[in-house]
């Protein structure tokens, strides 16, 4: 059986409706201003399509064309005559209705981290820095042990309320925080990140971070000022350790 | 083989206290040390490096006392599906977007985590620390359930105001008249019961039933089965009282998505008492409050969860009414207040904190009292500091924690008004929209996203400068009377496209008539 032109017409439409909105059923919606946009062209490009040919287009509009045409379909007609207009009203009142969301705060998550950070009285070169006691693991893994395991207490005293006892973000106080705090499970966190850019994340906190990332809401403590150099080495060694997270190396 | 399967059975038999349903201790352990010493201590005493941090504390395992069972009032072990839901955590709850775990306290939900042998493995552990074997009794049973009617209702607000107020308050806000402890020691706070969502497990009026048939060991929450207690409910009563605790929920309090607070036009005056008319057309928007673990002496044990707030205004003024469950009224040198405090006793305060300059991008002042670049102004009301003393009400300016200008409220026109009623605080703060100084103060906009933040201190749990509980930036919106001009745009749309058809429509018949 063939499907009539008009009808493959308003699947499309609606196929690709849904594919803009699906990444909102996961959390991360499109915004309503840019699904329009994308819509509008979405359409666009399937009617060009679809009037490619003569005949194609012929298929497509005779139904149409046979609303006004054709006198047995006057009924038709005088229902689609007057749903058109409305939803077309309903479209427009969607736009200017005024709303009560929030504006979006859009933020980079991993900003270019500067190249020299100053803490402790000292100045690293964050290009070059790396985790004193990392080399440890394979020199005296006893004693890397038992870093990991000071790392632990550094973070079970100071971390955990936001990143999570399981260190998956989702910390008992977390919920309070936006942006939310930022998760270390899994392989797309800290994993993909050096060691010396996590000990910049973790020296200066939300303040340190450039613009792009809105160093004013987030809620993440200047540890520099809390902690000291090795309890955010060693803390660093047990965030690695705890989620079988490897550090990104300079050579990737 | 077969020895083996000897051997194992008379291990078993010799120590039945690690036998749950196929839980392995030696693995329990293992697992216990990666994942639960931090809180629960090497020992298993609730001692571990996170402990003095929280409240309620990790339970202390040596003890062999759990809260959150099933097993009558004489029975101290909890059943094996009462273990796995403390540890795996129960989705049947009411949920904090995020949280898996008890609800109110730091304890996760494992189940994402660890599988179901590993759950039972550390079970297995941690039962074998108190030597607890199986139950001897059963769960109580929950089918004698009385249905939730008007009847039941009433009889069950009778047993609350019998037996529950002294602890849980007249409206069930936490707010009693008596200090409580928990066997160790260690401060407790009887529950608010209009927040179900502060509930470790959940307000069905099954899960109550069973929380005063069973009670909270190791806590004052007694069991009201007990016919050795005066106490005693008979099972109706207790279904009754539950049916009511669970109707008493404020879902309003329950923050959601929404970060914006909708002020609302008003005719007339804005109102100056949180008890005036106007304000019953404005909806409360509800927020999460932290502590404040950021920045200087910071406070890690909240005896506040959440704020609600709502707002109106006219051509002259904006209000706002602040609302917010405190256990305490907090009044320093009163001795009732002395007895039922945590500690010192300090004042109540509140403080409303605004950018200085409404941000035209998306740049704000740093949320936690504002930067050097971009200066904040915050609204800051005290309770009394002693019987008889007045409430304060200060405006500061700040440019971050160490930067601050004290300024007289009344030069920018700036009132208050406060009022503390069976466990709510709510304070009103109203100003003109606009000052005259728009560097020094903010001037307010109809229809712009403004910033706002909250922070509240309640003084009987040792809350004072900064230590206290905070949320981030939020938003105001002065919602501009919709008015008719959105439905102009529409109807003339409507009409175009209407337009559009007919004069097709005649195209075609036009062209059919001329014998096209
Ligand atoms: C008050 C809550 C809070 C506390 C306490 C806290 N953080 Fe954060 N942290 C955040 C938030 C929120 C973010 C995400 C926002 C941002 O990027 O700044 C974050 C981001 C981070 C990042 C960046 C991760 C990434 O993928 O770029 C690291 C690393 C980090 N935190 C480590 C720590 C360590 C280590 C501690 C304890 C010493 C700690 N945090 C304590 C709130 C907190
Ligand atoms: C971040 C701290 C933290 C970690 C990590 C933690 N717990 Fe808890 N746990 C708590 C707190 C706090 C309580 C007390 C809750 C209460 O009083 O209601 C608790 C209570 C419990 C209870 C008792 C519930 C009851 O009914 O009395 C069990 C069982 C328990 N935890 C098991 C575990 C296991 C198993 C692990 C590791 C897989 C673990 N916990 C890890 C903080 C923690
Ligand atoms: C002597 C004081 C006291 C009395 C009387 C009392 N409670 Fe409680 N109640 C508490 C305390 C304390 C807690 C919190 C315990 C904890 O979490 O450690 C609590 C917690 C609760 C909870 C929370 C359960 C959960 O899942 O979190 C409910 C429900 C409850 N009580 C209902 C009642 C009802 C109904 C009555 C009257 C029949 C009552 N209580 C009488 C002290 C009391």
């Amino acid at each position: 059986m063939k499907i009539p032109k008009l009808l493959q017409f308003a699947v499309l439409v609606l196929i690709a409706y849904g594919i803009f909105k699906a990444p909102g059923w996961f959390g991360v919606p499109i915004p309503g201003s840019l699904i329009m946009m994308y819509m509008f062209f979405a359409v666009v490009t399937i009617l060009l399509v679809m009037t490619s040919t003569e005949k194609s287009a012929q298929e497509l509009f005779t139904p149409i064309k046979a609303l006004v045409d054709d006198p047995s379909k006057a009924m038709t007609r005088n229902v689609v005559f007057a749903v058109i207009p409305i939803i077309g009203a309903v479209i427009v009142f969607n736009q200017v209705k005024p709303s009560f969301e929030a504006p979006v705060e859009l933020r980079a998550t991993h900003p270019a981290p500067p190249s020299t950070l100053r803490a402790f009285n000292k100045s690293f070169n964050i290009g070059t820095l790396e985790n004193p006691m990392r080399k440890l693991a394979k020199e005296d893994p006893a004693k890397f042990k038992e870093l990991v395991k000071e790392g632990g207490v550094v973070y079970y005293r100071n971390c955990f309320y936001c990143h999570g006892d399981k260190l998956d973000s989702k910390g008992h106080f977390a919920q309070g925080f936006n942006p939310l705090p930022l998760p270390f499970q899994g392989k797309d966190t800290i994993a993909q990140l050096q060691e010396s850019f996590v000990f910049w994340r973790i020296s200066t906190g939300g303040p340190g971070l450039p613009k792009e990332s809105t160093p004013w809401l987030s809620s993440m403590p200047i540890w520099k000022d809390l902690l000291t150099e090795d309890e955010i080495w060693k803390a660093i060694l047990f965030i690695y350790d705890y989620t079988g997270n490897v550090p990104r190396s300079w050579e990737k | 083989m077969r020895k083996r399967a000897i051997l194992l059975a008379i291990m078993l038999a010799a120590a039945p206290g690690l036998a749950l349903a196929g839980g392995d201790a030696a693995k329990g352990k293992e697992i216990y040390e990666k994942r639960c010493w931090w809180c629960h201590g090497a020992k298993g005493a609730g001692d571990g490096p996170a402990a003095e941090f929280l409240n309620p504390p990790p339970r202390d395992f040596t003890s062999g006392v759990y809260k959150w069972k099933s097993t009558p009032f004489d029975e101290i072990i909890p059943t094996d599906e009462d273990f796995v839901k403390m540890v795996k955590g129960d989705i049947n709850h009411n949920n904090i977007a995020g949280w898996n775990g008890m609800n109110g306290t730091s304890m996760p939900g494992w189940g994402d985590m660890l599988g179901t042998q590993d759950v039972n493995d550390v079970i297995a552990f941690i039962k074998s620390l108190a030597e607890l074997g199986a139950p001897q009794k059963p769960a109580i049973s929950i089918s004698g359930a009385v249905s939730s009617s008007k009847e039941s209702l009433e009889r069950g607000q009778k047993v609350f105001k019998d037996r529950c107020t002294e602890c849980h308050g007249e409206e069930g806000r936490g707010d009693g008249t008596k200090k409580l402890k928990d066997d160790l020691g260690f401060r407790t706070w009887p529950r608010n019961l209009t927040k179900p969502f502060t509930f470790r497990v959940s307000n069905k009026a099954k899960d109550i039933y069973t929380r005063i048939t069973v009670g909270i060991p190791g806590t004052q929450m007694p069991s009201f089965a007990d016919p050795s207690s005066q106490k005693k409910l008979t099972d109706e009563e207790r279904w009754d009282v539950a049916n009511y605790v669970a109707s008493i929920e404020a879902p309003y309090k329950k923050p959601t998505e929404s970060t914006v607070i909708n002020a609302l036009r008003v005719e007339g005056e804005v109102p100056d008492k949180h008890d005036d008319p106007a304000w019953e057309k404005a909806k409360y928007t509800s927020f999460y409050m932290v502590p404040q673990l950021i920045a200087a002496e910071r406070h890690f044990t909240p005896s506040l969860d959440t704020i609600s707030v709502k707002a109106v205004y006219n051509d002259k003024e904006v209000a706002m009414l602040v609302a917010w469950d405190d256990r305490t009224k907090s009044l320093p040198g009163n001795a009732k207040a002395i007895e039922i405090a945590d500690g010192d006793v300090f004042e109540d305060a509140v403080a409303v904190q605004w950018p200085v300059t409404i941000p035209q991008e998306s740049e704000k002042p740093y949320f936690g009292m504002g930067d050097a670049m971009l200066p904040v102004n915050i609204w800051y009301w005290k309770s009394e500091s002693g019987a008889g003393q007045p409430q304060s009400f200060k405006l500061l300016n700040s440019k971050g924690i160490k930067d601050r200008e004290e300024r007289d409220p009344a030069s920018v026109g700036l009132k208050y008004s406060a009022a503390y009623d069976k466990g709510t605080w709510r304070v009103v703060m109203k100003r003109p929209i606009k000052t005259g100084d728009a560097s020094k103060d903010i001037q307010f906009e109809e229809g712009k996203f403004i910033p706002v933040a909250f922070a509240a201190w309640d003084g009987s749990n040792k809350e004072k400068g900064s230590k206290h509980e905070m949320t981030t930036w939020c938003w105001i919106l002065m919602q501009p009377p919709t008015g008719s001009s959105v439905y102009v745009w529409p109807i003339i749309v409507g009409c175009i496209i209407l337009g559009a058809e007919l004069a097709w429509l005649k195209s075609t018949r036009g062209r059919k008539k001329t014998g096209e």
